[in-house]
């Protein structure tokens, strides 16, 4: 076998010591700043998380979404834009696409709004990038006589506010539907606030069951809505814990909550309006709303798609996978590295944590075929809804019997690994044995690999 | 023979002194057929459409029976005959198609083809050429000879139009009858014996006989060919138009073969009446003018300081010039009888009511030496028509050298010329031309002459328009058109058509057609004949169109018209 | 590959779509990880791929599938060992060639000129000129080659200029590759075109079956 020793690299060392690098300098400049006037470290938080970390993955991620595509279907992507000699794997590609875009024509169609249609992109970008304020990417930490944390914002609201804005985007797409003056752009647009409406309430429902559970672990006073409160609630052991090198189960909302997890992950998929719920974009029937935009408004459309999903994670993250936390050995490494190396740390297994859910979102993409517009409003109104009141009654009442949570983590371990059974039971073989390779017969010479 | 697709009639019959031959009945290929007695079986068969192959044989010479390729089997005889010398008798049964004359056919193709170099490839007779053709039909199977193939020489110039290629012969001899029997110049011969045998001249005497190239036309095979077209076509792109030869006053039948709207040779295209199968070397030559020096250009000015113009423009500044002098014998219009017959209709039209002229000068090309066969003296294929048309416009014809004495006595101040070609030296009548103004020439190809023309308006020739050409004797012949004009140049009678209109006549001529549809009535000699009524052949079919036989008797081919 | 579409009726456990999910999301997840950290096999065979690394696809410009020996390429003139082509101007190609692309005037070697390449066959092709252009390499050319003299065998193709004229190969750009022979060729056989001295003799040998027992 031979291995890409410098992809290994990248990923498993490169990778994380590039982050827990920059987790380092946003602490640093978010202190200094701090330093110089009250709220300082917010301000820099906007610059640091916002537009640099959020936008660079975003746009980072349309490249992803073309070499990890290309990965699982065998193929190699696109590997040709380069600067010179430096071409990196087709790295530029995403700059060479943003170039693209920028000088793109800027076409408004005859007919239609001008107002709303150009003020349509932003609306649907607005929102989802404010999203990413109340996600705590670090916790708080003392520097240079300031206490700042990698957190835009702390609000008690903090899931209501995650509601809130996520419901707002509709508003960028719908109006985008409507001033294009193209019947196709309208349909997308229906669609979208009709799949929008009926997946809003799923998703309030699903996270109302990891509220619950985490209210248990709220000191009093505080707000379990609160984020960085959920993902310090995570960070307590149901089981074990304690010793030199700390190791047992974590209270994480997938242990607790694997239904709720489920049925997030599901409804808010769906309002990133990605496959396989993107009836909104269709693109082999309609084109979708923005099939009268050209240029960067188009371009607008495409990130927030990509900033929606680097915030998915982040939401995702902090809610069901301990956000910063690691599951294991946190005192033991504080007390070696220090609480300030200890929280850039953190911050990396964040970012980390980003990372893999967001390949898990694209690899749904690639995998799954698109749901049928009566399929999506079932799987909303029907499947979602009903298991979600389901979880917050099972979760109500197992929070209300064992307040230290065990009860409700073995109900969810009995989920996990019921789940587990049935994906292990599966009764056809796997569609492909690891070792086989793809056979090709040719007729042209008779030669079979 | 004109059409293939029709069965072929026997022979012309003899001279009226002779008494009808008494008819017999004879059965070939199971069918009952009666022919005049003494009519070769090959003649016989033809008459019910049955194909027999052969390649010496030729109705219009002697029979050898020297290729064996027609052998057929006949009930008064125990082996196959030739059919090509078996008389037709009464009661007679013949079979062309049994196994024994299928085996016969075939080992007859094969032994001709033994030593045959097999390089279709170069030789132009490729897609014309007998041996293909009856190789396909007749034999199909490799060559089994072992051994190399007997060399002979492959490029023997034997003429100033014949080449020969000794390997590709087979034999049949034609060539030789030909020379001896209708040329009267027995001017090639069979050297050697067996199978070295090869046709040649004699030493030192080369074949320049002015029918050299009719035997290039007979030759069945690839082994005689036409040095002029030599490598200039392949025979399979050209396309046959009915046409008629302009060399000279007999105006020999033939097609026009050509591609890509350019003409590469003239066959004979047989005309009992006129030609018979046959064309002079002088004639077939003549198609040099439809391709090389052509006017194409309007021209207004003189050589040297003239330029291009719009024809309409041309023709409005040409009867600027010449209306001042309508009417005025100092005018005169001048007309070559090499143009056609509508066209002089047309132009003499516009010499009689639209210039109000009284006289025609007749130029065309000087005469030369004629021979006892086709060639004649008179090397005009129209002189005859033009006559009957100036009867008709009440012009006065007028012979070349009264132009040149009214010129030299300044009686002449103008001239129209439709055709460029004079009698004499056209230098000479160039330098007579250069004192007189206006000058205005209709002009097929360029030249001294037409150089002088103040208006130099390009015509087209025969194989660019429809037409009718009178002969000597009086047989009006009609040649069709085989590709689009060239150029600017336009027919004759458009000229006219344009000047006409100039001076305030409308005329709605169309196509050569309608001219003659108006103006031939004028015509007392023309009254008998149909311009449209010509043979079927002369006609455009649409779609495939077949290449018609030429005087050897070939087969046609198909191709699709260009 | 065909393969039996079957309507069976889903069991709960497929209805539940969850597990199934997973295990497609397994599919996929195999293939991205196996692709991204194992090298590609860089051999342009494709259907014989080596390693874990499942990617087939071929970089084109750096790397190149052999052709199959009957891959028709751009056109050339086949050269004889002295030089001048074998082609004879016979227009059968032209002929033959659904596009038209081919044009061709024949010319005639000198009788008289003994510097001529090759008096045997008189024929050659004074222009041979083809329209890339208009070519829809159909190879009908080469079929109908009597004389093996345009073949389609340089493996060369997708040729690329910016003016259209330069597709108008003239025929000493045609003229390339190696020299083709054949023992059949005419000029083996004999000097020139005149006939040769001793031809009689020679012809005669054939027949002895003693000496010459093909």
């Amino acid at each position: 076998m031979r291995l890409r020793w410098g992809m290994i690299l990248l990923v498993f060392v490169g990778l994380p010591a590039l982050l827990f690098g920059l987790s380092a300098g946003f602490y640093a400049l978010a202190a200094l700043a701090e330093g110089l006037f009250t709220g300082g470290a917010g301000v820099v938080n906007v610059f640091t998380l916002l537009l640099v970390m959020v936008m660079v993955f975003s746009a980072l991620l349309t490249l992803a979404e073309r070499k990890w595509s290309a990965a699982m279907q065998d193929r190699i992507g696109p590997n040709r834009a380069n600067l010179g000699p430096l071409r990196l794997g087709g790295l530029f590609h995403f700059v060479a696409d943003a170039l693209k875009m920028l000088f793109k024509e800027d076409f408004t169609p005859a007919g239609a709004d001008k107002w709303l249609f150009r003020l349509a992109p932003a609306l649907a970008f607005i929102p989802v990038f404010c999203l990413f304020a109340v996600v705590p990417v670090a916790p708080p930490v003392e520097l240079f006589g300031e206490t700042v944390s990698l957190q835009i914002a702390n609000p008690d609201f903090g899931v209501l506010y995650v509601f809130a804005f996520a419901s707002l985007a509709v508003f960028g797409t719908a109006l985008a539907g409507w001033a294009s003056n193209n019947k196709l752009a309208l349909l997308g647009g229906v669609r979208a606030t009709s799949q929008m409406i009926s997946y809003e309430v799923a998703l309030g429902l699903s996270l109302v069951g990891a509220i619950a559970a985490f209210s248990a672990l709220t000191p009093a006073g505080g707000s379990s809505l609160r984020l960085e409160q959920m993902v310090e609630s995570q960070s307590t052991w149901l089981w074990g814990g304690g010793g030199g090198f700390d190791f047992g189960v974590p209270a994480w909302g997938i242990l607790l909550q694997p239904l709720g997890f489920v049925l997030f992950f599901a409804a808010a998929f769906a309002e990133t309006k990605r496959a396989p719920f993107d009836m909104p974009e269709g693109e082999s029937e309609i084109v979708g709303y923005f099939v009268e935009y050209s240029g960067m408004r188009f371009g607008l459309f495409m990130i927030s798609e990509f900033v929606e999903i680097v915030v998915l994670s982040g939401v995702i993250a902090s809610v069901f996978f301990g956000g910063y936390h690691l599951p294991f050995g946190e005192a033991w490494l504080q007390g070696h590295l220090g609480d300030f190396w200890f929280a850039a740390l953190q911050g990396s297994v964040f970012w980390l944590k980003v990372i893999v859910l967001a390949w898990l979102q694209l690899a749904i993409r690639w995998t799954f075929p698109r749901f049928r517009y009566d399929q999506v409003q079932k799987l909303g109104w029907r499947i979602l809804l009903p298991a979600g009141l389901f979880n917050v009654f099972a979760t109500a009442a197992l929070v209300l019997l064992d307040p230290s949570l065990r009860l409700l983590a073995l109900f969810g371990l009995a989920q996990i690994a019921l789940l587990v059974y049935l994906v292990g039971s599966g009764g056809k073989p796997a569609p492909a044995a690891p070792d086989e390779r793809p056979v090709a017969v040719s007729d042209h010479d008779g030669v079979s690999a | 023979m004109p059409d293939d697709t029709k069965p072929r009639q026997p022979p012309e019959p003899q001279p009226r002194s002779v008494p009808p031959r008494p008819r017999v009945k004879l059965t070939i290929d199971d069918r009952e057929v009666e022919v005049d007695a003494g009519t070769n079986l090959l003649e016989a068969a033809r008459a019910i459409g049955v194909q027999i192959p052969h390649y010496c044989y030729h109705p219009r010479l002697s029979i050898t029976a020297s290729c064996r390729m027609c052998l057929v089997e006949a009930s008064n005889s125990p082996k196959p005959v030739p059919a090509c010398q078996m008389p037709a008798t009464e009661c007679l049964v013949v079979q062309t198609r049994s196994a024994l004359v299928k085996e016969a056919q075939r080992a007859t193709l094969e032994f001709l083809l033994l030593n045959h170099p097999v390089d279709c490839a170069v030789c132009d007779q490729a897609g014309e050429c007998k041996l293909q053709d009856y190789y396909q039909e007749h034999d199909a199977q490799p060559s089994r000879l072992a051994g190399p193939k007997i060399q002979k020489e492959k490029r023997r110039v034997l003429g100033p139009l014949v080449t020969l290629d000794q390997e590709r012969c087979i034999l049949c001899t034609r060539c030789v009858r030909f020379m001896c029997e209708v040329a009267g110049e027995p001017q090639l011969g069979v050297f050697g014996r067996g199978s070295h045998e090869a046709i040649d001249t004699f030493p030192d005497k080369p074949l320049d006989s002015n029918y050299a190239g009719n035997t290039v036309d007979l030759c069945p095979v690839g082994a005689l060919t036409n040095s002029d077209f030599r490598f200039t076509a392949r025979a399979f792109f050209l396309t046959a138009t009915p046409s008629v030869c302009t060399g000279c006053a007999r105006g020999c039948s033939v097609w026009l073969d050509h591609f890509n709207g350019e003409t590469y040779r003239y066959r004979p295209r047989e005309n009992v009446a006129v030609n018979g199968p046959w064309m002079c070397d002088v004639g077939r030559l003549s198609y040099k003018p439809l391709v090389h020096d052509r006017a194409l250009e309007v021209k207004i000015g003189r050589a040297g300081e003239g330029r291009t113009a719009e024809g309409r423009e041309a023709a409005r500044f040409a009867i600027e010039k010449l209306k001042p002098l309508a009417g005025s014998e100092r005018l005169a219009f001048v007309a070559s009888p090499t143009a056609s017959v509508e066209d002089l209709l047309a132009t003499f039209r516009l010499a009689s009511e639209g210039l109000k002229l009284k006289r025609v000068f007749v130029s065309g090309r000087a005469a030369d030496k004629g021979d006892r066969l086709l060639l004649r003296e008179d090397r005009n294929p129209n002189r005859l028509g033009l006559d009957w048309v100036a009867q008709a416009f009440g012009l006065k014809v007028e012979p070349f050298e009264r132009l040149v004495e009214e010129i030299d006595a300044e009686r002449v101040k103008g001239v129209l010329a439709v055709g460029e070609d004079v009698p004499t030296d056209p230098k000479l009548v160039a330098s007579l031309l250069l004192n007189l103004d206006p000058v205005i020439v209709l002009a097929t190809n360029l030249g001294p002459v037409a150089g002088m023309g103040h208006v130099l308006l390009p015509s087209c020739p025969c194989s660019e328009d429809d037409g009718t050409f009178v002969n000597f004797e009086g047989h009006a012949q009609r040649f069709v058109a085989a590709y689009r004009t060239r150029g600017q140049s336009r027919p004759h009678w458009t000229w006219a058509a344009t000047l006409l209109e100039e001076l305030g006549v409308e005329v709605g001529w169309r196509s050569a057609r309608d001219v003659f549809a108006e103006l031939a009535p004028r015509v007392a000699q023309l009254a008998g004949f149909d311009w449209a009524s010509a043979p079927g052949y002369l006609t455009h079919p649409r779609g495939l169109r077949t290449l018609p036989a030429a005087a050897d008797a070939r087969h046609g081919i198909h191709r699709e018209r260009s | 590959m065909p393969y039996k579409v079957s309507n069976e009726k889903l069991t709960l456990r497929e209805q539940a779509y969850l597990p199934e999910m997973i295990r497609g999301l397994g599919v996929t997840a195999r293939h991205f990880l196996r692709n991204l950290f194992t090298r590609r096999d860089p051999a342009p065979e494709i259907l014989d791929r080596e390693g874990p690394c499942q990617i087939t696809t071929v970089q084109y410009p750096e790397e190149k599938v052999e052709y199959p020996p009957g891959y028709r390429g751009l056109h050339r003139l086949v050269p004889r060992e002295d030089g001048s082509p074998r082609c004879v101007a016979c227009y059968m190609c032209a002929t033959v060639c659904p596009a038209q692309c081919i044009y061709i005037e024949a010319g005639e070697y000198p009788a008289d000129d003994p510097s001529a390449p090759n008096r045997v066959i008189e024929r050659y092709p004074t222009k041979f000129v083809i329209d890339e252009l208009r070519c829809i390499v159909c190879g009908f050319c080469v079929e109908a080659c009597p004389k093996d003299a345009i073949r389609m065998d340089t493996g060369l193709h997708a040729v690329s200029s910016e003016e259209r004229r330069a597709f108008m190969l003239e025929r000493e750009a045609l003229l390339r590759g190696p020299a083709v022979e054949h023992p059949s060729d005419p000029w083996r056989k004999r000097e020139d075109s005149s006939a040769p001295e001793h031809g009689e003799k020679e012809a005669h040998r054939r027949i002895s079956p003693r000496k010459n027992g093909g």
